[in-house]
């Protein structure tokens, strides 16, 4: 009896691995030899099909949940300066009113990438590695094997050049402005330096990961990764941020309010 | 390799806890109390299908039978197009719609909708669930 409790999970295991395991198809290549990016993907740890839904919903329950993020991103702990903590819990305690994309503004990746409601499309060329972000609407174009412009200007998604490491293609990016929200409440300045890995493991997923240096909020680098996977089938839609967006003028009317402030400010 | 792709997967399950608290346009807990669901039933009177927000108005009747006009919002268009709602044919004017949602911090009729039951009784997401976007509660 006991033996048999043992194997159930031993076989819930190997069916699970089975699973993931199950119709890999090997990663497409370029007619040069490279892997080939060029898909459509989303931020999400489920192969196939669209998921805009957290594990565990389901339609008919309407059980209120925990506090979750829609980002699909996983983050080693972010390494604070004291002053950086502090912002940062000031920004969890309102609850994030004055978040830039509020207004609209770009997001940098990792954040844009992580978004899982809303997918990427990669379009590589030999000399160009083109994404396009279904979220805010945006792109970035980046060279393969250039050196940064020598006159870059600070810019929200910051300046990017791509190389290939093996099978891996790597995307230094500098030129942030200052003020970035970037992850768990850390506001990123101009020194902010991302070091971002793609790498194609099979037809179906992406991996991503991140490094992020910026000394003036943190104490030393840390790592973030998601896996992006293809979506057969699906196409970006527009999603034109400004078009109707009320949110910026009712939040100024709720922080210049006392006792609207008190209504979602934690610890109030 | 197989076995990679198998780990890297259960490391991304494994390691959602950490996810990093942000949202995709404003976060839940702003504007919404997730400890204040609603559940009513009405008649669409408005419906605007646009960014960063789709929002529907819908006359619920109290139970004086006063008719209060409730503002319901929820995912933008390219999140509802792609998991099967239409523009002009899923909700229309005159519609009966039945909803669950949180209500708005300041009391006002105004929620956001989680889920939509239509007349015909099919049940769609509207919204996301509770407390998106608003990350931990203490800096990790």
């Amino acid at each position: 009896m006991r033996t048999a409790f043992l194997l159930i999970p031993c076989v819930l295991v190997a069916s699970l691995a089975g699973a993931q395991t199950a119709n890999v198809q090997p990663t497409p290549k370029t007619a040069d030899g490279k892997p080939d990016l060029t898909g459509v993907y989303q931020a999400s740890p489920r192969r196939g099909g669209w998921d805009a839904e957290a594990p565990g919903d389901e339609p008919g329950v309407p059980a209120p949940r925990t506090a979750v993020s829609i980002s699909q991103t996983a983050s080693d702990p972010i390494p604070f300066t004291p002053e950086a903590r502090a912002r940062a819990q000031e920004i969890l305690n309102q609850r994030s009113i004055d978040d830039p994309t509020s207004r609209c503004l770009f997001a940098a990746s990792p954040r844009i990438t992580g978004v899982g409601l809303f997918p990427v499309q990669f379009v590589q060329t030999p000399a160009q590695m083109i994404i396009l972000y279904e979220y805010m609407w945006t792109h970035r174009v980046i060279p393969i094997g250039a050196k940064h412009a020598d006159d870059v200007s600070p810019s929200f998604m910051g300046d990017s050049v791509g190389r290939w490491e093996g099978n891996t293609f790597v995307v230094d990016v500098i030129g942030f402005k200052p003020g970035i929200w970037l992850t768990g409440g850390l506001v990123t300045s101009d020194a902010l330096h991302l070091t971002e890995r793609y790498t194609r493991v099979d037809r179906d997923q992406l991996n991503y990961e991140v490094t992020i240096e910026d000394p003036t909020v943190l104490t030393k680098p840390f790592t973030q990764r998601t896996t992006l996977m293809l979506r057969e089938g699906t196409r970006l839609r527009e999603y034109s941020c400004a078009e109707n967006n009320m949110d910026p003028t009712v939040y100024e009317k709720m922080l210049k309010d006392p006792a609207a402030s008190k209504s979602f400010i934690r610890g109030k | 390799m197989s076995h990679s792709i198998f780990r890297a997967s259960a490391l991304v399950l494994a390691s959602l806890a950490a996810t990093a608290g942000l949202s995709a346009h404003h976060s839940f807990g702003v504007a919404f109390d997730a400890t204040k669901s609603v559940m009513l039933t009405g008649v669409i009177t408005k419906i605007a299908w646009t960014n960063p927000h789709t929002h529907v108005w819908v006359d619920v009747k109290d139970a004086n039978g006063q008719v209060v006009n409730w503002t319901l919002e929820g995912y933008p268009p390219n999140v509802l197009e792609r998991t099967g709602w239409k523009k002009d044919v899923t909700l229309k004017v005159g519609d009966t719609l039945s909803f669950f949602g949180w209500r708005a911090r300041d009391g006002s009729p105004y929620a956001h909708l989680r889920e939509a039951t239509l007349a015909d009784g099919k049940k769609l997401f509207f919204g996301p669930p509770a407390g998106t976007g608003e990350g931990p509660a203490t800096v990790r």
